[in-house]
């Protein structure tokens, strides 16, 4: 027997038994919800801009991405749909249990969103799909969040992610991120633009992306982009260097890669502690000499970006465009050197974006991310 | 000597890296006033917040005091520690942009000097290459001045320079036209820049996103369904310390010249080909210039004018205008304007647009009602019908921005009986983001060169013609100027200006 945990009532509300049942229980809350507040004045508007499908298998998970949920109502009212399946699922029936609530998110009564888990008992797999379709709002974009490694050769992945318009992972999350960036990237290229994938890695280095473009805004820089020697990228580490996790680093050398038209002309080479050592050819067939590096800095995740160095040369004048994540960690200075004189240093801040942050920021884009999907091509090549 | 045309950047492409602007030095005039201190550095500390400030960006303060460097930066510093929309200050953002913030005293032709050697300076050391724009947040009695100042120092020949302006354009027509002709001393009209804050907010550009990015709207947004349209913006406030420049401009001249003309051309105008600059305000113009002229003799039948006596706002007893502080105790000067505007074209035949504004309303709120037709056939029965009323579609600008529409719904009792439901899209509810203040918007935008949302020479004229017969009339002695009690909805009188066409003020 599988351990059959109670589900709490409190967090995920009153059980339903079937769809009808749970359609009939959401309309009760919301009719209570409109009595309230009619007493209060403030009348319930039911705003629904997505849908948003959460899978996991851990209800740590489940409820952590709940959490997390809640936290966006107010930017994003949706319908959210947790689904959590066994783990351990020794020979007990298949079942699924629904429950639902409509949280109050932050006390913002004029926002009323909609929560619903589907717990999922012994080996239910294939049936997931059929309870999930009927529960989806109609007419409305549908966002799959998997909070872990998506089991990419298993059937159910294959029919939820039939629903998506957008697939969220997060590669920070994969046990070989390598291994399965590539695959994602082959089953999104499968999916032929039926739906984006994004990776919360890819929106974590949206500053280090938005901080590098503007040093070639300038100008007087911009033609050093076409003439990159090398370029360096450090990645945090945890103190005994054993979590590698270089997926960001990666993803931003893909990014430049695919806009600079670099192209691999090896693959990844490991070199010290843990670090990549690789040179990819320019369009004029100059090299670029790769260096990626793991570093300890205290107040960072594994795999966040510390810090990045571009190096060119041009005309005999060699320019540094640097970004240094600082001792605070949640601030950056950049700093370009041309002819070895510093000129142009600031301070800015990077903020840590937390789960809700990074999920917030993929809601509000809709459709494929071509520029992401161009720079898991360019990382893909090198693997 | 101007650059050739940069290179692109391939760095900057896809959906998630902000538009920031080339690199720039920004020069303010007036640089230790109240515009600078509440708004242009508060807008500027939180762009620098979001990243979307170049990395080449210099500012420079120019007024006529004599500061160091050091005293500008640390009395900019304890204004945003009061202003800044968001707070704490992160000192570390701060210390890095304020590196980069400079003074120059421009009380006589030698500080210009030092200003072009500042600025020929940072093109070189910080980057800036030539683009420069220069925010005159200064009196208007000071624009005429500092651009002979400009011109005369070669501060704008062979760079990029453009120019930030504030309202008021002048105060009737042929003093706006004086003021462009000052300005054109040293910019070309794709050069300058006029604010109207109003633009800069959402929902206002979210009136051209509901027109012309859904497609159920366009086909019945004429006078075959529109019954007629109420504009309203209202403010609960009083002058505060403005005596004595409203005692110069009024309620017309301060916002019915400029803000209500500019809703009425959003609402009113024809699809633009394109969402910019040229595309846009072409748009605009050609419906401002449609709008029916009022002769000064007509006065009296399309405008109110009011203005307000003691009363009470939100329980609390407040002064009347004449006894604010810099107004004349027998001031003529309006606090309320309502007219009923025409705009003769295909569209809009017929079809009133009644607005309205003034000081100490009820309530602060700026909406604009499409009010629709009712039905052409009564099928329900009379008793059953009686709640309904035509469709409305409100586009609410502030506060709790959104759009509702109002429909018949039945009752959910046997037999029929009709009321009135609305549905609302509370802006707030679907996107609950901090919107970001208008002068970030606005000054983004002039950083970028883009002037879509700047009010051109052309419009503001047109403006000023619509203006002036009322103002003259006014001047003559012509209407009278009724008093109403400060917390209600104005004069009886702007009452009777709807009511005579059988149409009643909505109750925003």
């Amino acid at each position: 027997m599988s351990v059959m945990t109670e589900i709490d009532e409190r967090v995920w509300g009153t059980r339903a038994d079937g769809v009808s049942a749970l359609e009939r229980e959401l309309a009760r809350l919301r009719r209570s919800l409109g009595a309230h507040a009619k007493e209060h004045g403030v009348p319930v508007a039911r705003a629904s801009v997505l849908n948003l499908v959460v899978f996991a298998t851990r209800e740590i998970h489940a409820r952590r991405a709940a959490a997390t949920i809640d936290e966006l109502a107010t930017r994003h009212p949706s319908r959210a749909i947790v689904v959590v399946t066994d783990r351990e699922r020794d020979g007990a029936p298949p079942e699924l249990e629904m429950h639902c609530h409509l949280p109050i998110p932050g006390g913002a009564q004029q926002v009323s969103y909609e929560q619903i888990l589907i717990r999922a008992r012994g080996d239910a797999d294939q049936r997931l799909v059929s309870a999930v379709i009927p529960l989806l709002l109609p007419d409305l974009p549908v966002f799959l969040w998997w909070t872990e490694t998506p089991p990419l050769d298993a059937p159910y992945f294959d029919e939820l992610l039939a629903l998506a318009d957008r697939l969220i992972v997060d590669s920070a999350d994969f046990a070989r991120p390598d291994r399965t960036l590539a695959r994602l990237h082959a089953v999104a290229r499968a999916g032929h633009g039926r739906y984006g994938l994004t990776d919360f890695n890819w929106t974590r280095i949206t500053p280090w992306r938005e901080l590098t473009s503007q040093f070639f805004d300038v100008p007087a820089w911009r033609p050093f982009l076409d003439n990159i020697a090398g370029i360096r990228v450090g990645f945090a580490v945890d103190a005994d260097g054993r979590e590698i996790h270089p997926s960001q680093a990666l993803l931003f050398i893909g990014w430049l890669a695919s806009r600079l038209g670099w192209i691999a002309t090896g693959r990844l080479a490991p070199s010290e502690a843990g670090g990549l050592l690789f040179a990819m050819r320019r369009p004029d067939g100059q090299d670029v000499l790769v260096r990626v590096r793991p570093r300890f800095m205290r107040g960072l995740e594994e795999g966040d970006l510390s810090g990045l160095r571009i190096q060119a040369e041009r005309l005999g004048q060699h320019a540094e465009f640097v970004v240094k994540r600082a001792e605070d960690s949640s601030h950056a200075t950049t700093l370009v050197a041309i002819g070895g004189r510093g000129i142009a240093e600031r301070n800015v801040p990077l903020g840590k974006p937390g789960v809700s942050d990074l999920l917030g920021e993929e809601l509000t884009i809709a459709r494929s991310d071509a520029i992401y999907e161009e720079a898991l091509a360019a990382l893909v090549a090198l693997t | 000597v101007t650059a050739a045309p940069p290179l692109a950047n391939p760095l900057r492409a896809g959906p998630r890296i902000a538009r920031t602007p080339q690199p720039c030095a920004l020069v303010i005039f007036g640089g230790t006033g109240d515009l600078a201190a509440r708004k242009i550095v508060p807008a500027l500390y939180n762009l620098a917040l979001q990243r979307l400030l170049p990395a080449a960006f210099a500012v420079v303060g120019a007024a006529r005091a004599t500061l160091t460097d050091e005293e500008f930066r640390e009395s900019l510093h304890a204004d945003l520690v009061k202003y800044s929309r968001t707070k704490p200050i992160n000192e570390d953002v701060w210390r890095s942009f304020a590196e980069n913030v400079q003074y120059v005293s421009t009380k006589d032709g030698e500080g210009y000097e030092t200003l072009r050697h500042t600025l020929a300076n940072l093109d070189v050391l910080a980057g800036t290459n030539g683009n420069r724009l220069f925010y005159l947040a200064t009196p208007p009695s000071a624009y005429g001045p500092i651009v002979d100042m400009l011109k005369e120092h070669h501060l704008t020949e062979n760079v990029n320079a453009r120019v930030v302006i504030e309202k008021p354009f002048g105060h009737d027509l042929s003093s706006a036209v004086e003021l462009y002709e000052k300005l054109q001393g040293a910019f070309t009209e794709d050069e300058i820049f006029r604010i109207d804050h109003y633009l800069g907010k959402e929902t206002v550009q979210n009136i051209l996103v509901l027109r012309f990015a859904n497609g159920i709207f366009e086909p019945i947004w004429n006078r075959q369904y529109v019954d007629h349209v109420q504009i309203t913006v209202a403010e609960s406030l009083g002058i505060e310390e403005r005596g004595a420049y409203y005692e110069q401009a009024g309620t017309l001249r301060d916002i019915v010249q400029n803000h209500l003309l500019q809703l009425l051309a959003l609402v009113a105008m024809e699809p633009p080909v394109a969402f910019d600059s040229k595309a846009v305000r072409d748009e605009k113009l050609k419906v401002l210039r449609a709008v029916r002229p009022i002769a000064e003799e007509d006065v009296e039948t399309h405008v109110v004018r009011g203005q307000y006596g003691s009363g009470f706002i939100e329980g609390v007893p407040v002064r009347a205008y004449r006894d604010e502080d810099g107004v004349a105790k027998d001031s003529k000067t309006d606090t309320f304007v309502a007219v009923r505007a025409f705009i003769d074209n295909w569209r809009w035949e017929g079809t009133p647009f009644y607005l309205r504004t003034g000081k100490r309303l009820p309530k602060r709120t700026t909406e604009i009602a499409i009010q629709f037709r009712a039905a052409p056939h009564q099928v329900f029965s009379q008793d059953a019908a009686e709640g309904m009323e035509p469709n409305a579609l409100v586009l609410r600008i502030q506060p709790d921005e959104g759009i509702s529409l109002k429909f018949g719904a039945k009752v959910p009792v046997q037999g029929i009986r009709i009321r009135s439901v609305n549905m609302d899209f509370v802006y707030g509810a679907s996107f609950m983001v901090d919107a970001p203040d208008a002068y970030e918007t606005l000054i983004l935008d002039a950083l970028r060169g883009d002037a879509t949302l700047f009010t051109r020479q052309d419009e503001v004229e047109q403006q000023w013609r619509f203006v002036d017969p009322i103002a003259k009339a006014w001047a003559l002695g012509q209407g009278d100027l009724p008093i109403y009690p400060a917390g209600t909805w104005g004069p009886t009188e702007a009452d009777l200006l709807i009511a005579r066409d059988g149409r009643a003020w909505r109750k925003p």
